[in-house]
């Protein structure tokens, strides 16, 4: 993975495959404190803590069919934090869900960049009309706050039966992530 | 800014033209989002077939995401779904492949044999 937002893509997708019905993802860019937190929570199946300490090995999986038992996603993103001197945590409750915080020095030279967030989120959430998905950007330094917040379950119940992936809904989302996500000073991160 | 507001009008033109040709969705197009087809290039993938949709107005296409599916050294993989048809997987595809797809097979209706690699299920 060349970016955080591939990994963060990669880790709405575990959410999705246990069963979310909401996703919230914060991405908090705090200058202060010299720090780029990461956080997604789902209300999906949850792990015991059996599995969960299993979820960072990579040769785990919890897909039965998979021949080569490996799962690389969750041991990669991990990895790549702590080796710029992040910080990687998971907790979960089975029946509730699970949170990842991840965090990562902002001024390490080596630190992976943000990414395409715009696409990583755009993708999520059309490609996943059934969950929620509750977005929350944040920006801090000595002298502001700047956040954007955006709700599918707002845009849903405006839409009614009208498709997210209908041609001028598409437009409309990619919009409204590209300006927040510039608003909170989110590109070139 | 982009508001709700916004989306009423959205909403209004597209029951508009639901009501003219119906709101059936005519193929479901479905990219392989896990780790391995992510590391490959499948945002990418997804990101060209939403951009071709919204340009060429496609209104009875439907894209959705979906894990791995045991085909890790041919990702990025995308499956096409149509009514009544054989599904179609492409695989190894990229940006450019994508637009050749969604002229070909989306809006003329002929496989691009070349980037298939399996049918049926």
């Amino acid at each position: 993975m060349q970016d955080i937002s591939l990994h963060l893509l990669d880790i709405i997708e575990n959410s999705v495959r246990a069963d979310a019905k909401c996703v919230k993802v914060r991405v908090i860019n705090n200058v202060t404190k010299n720090r780029l937190r990461i956080i997604v929570e789902d209300d999906g199946a949850g792990m015991d803590a059996h599995t969960l300490q299993k979820a960072q090995d990579p040769f785990y999986t919890s897909k039965e069919e998979r021949v080569k038992k490996v799962g690389l996603g969750i041991p990669l993103f991990k990895q790549n934090a702590e080796l710029v001197g992040g910080s990687f945590k998971m907790a979960s409750e089975p029946g509730f869900g699970t949170v990842l915080t991840v965090d990562f020095p902002l001024d390490h030279i080596d630190r992976m960049p943000l990414g395409n967030l715009k696409d990583t989120l755009l993708g999520s959430i059309i490609g996943h009309p059934e969950v929620d998905f509750f977005i929350h950007l944040l920006y801090r330094d000595k002298a502001k706050e700047l956040c954007f917040h955006f709700d599918t379950k707002a845009i849903r119940e405006e839409l009614g039966d009208i498709p997210l992936t209908y041609p001028d809904v598409i437009e409309y989302i990619d919009q409204s992530l590209f300006e927040g996500i510039q608003n909170t000073n989110m590109e070139d991160v | 800014m982009k508001t709700l507001a916004d989306l009423k009008k959205i909403r209004e033109k597209a029951q508009e033209d639901m009501k003219l040709r119906g709101g059936n969705v005519r193929i479901k197009i479905v990219v392989g989002m896990g780790t391995s087809g992510i590391a490959m290039g499948a945002r990418e993938v997804m990101k060209t077939f939403l951009e071709e949709i919204a340009a060429r107005n496609l209104t009875d296409v439907l894209v959705t995401q979906t894990g791995e599916k045991g085909l890790s050294s041919m990702e990025p993989v995308v499956d096409l779904i149509e009514d009544g048809k054989t599904k179609v997987t492409y695989g190894n595809m990229n940006p450019d492949k994508v637009k050749k797809v969604v002229v070909e097979h989306i809006v003329n209706g002929r496989v691009v044999s070349d980037y298939v690699v399996a049918t049926g299920n």
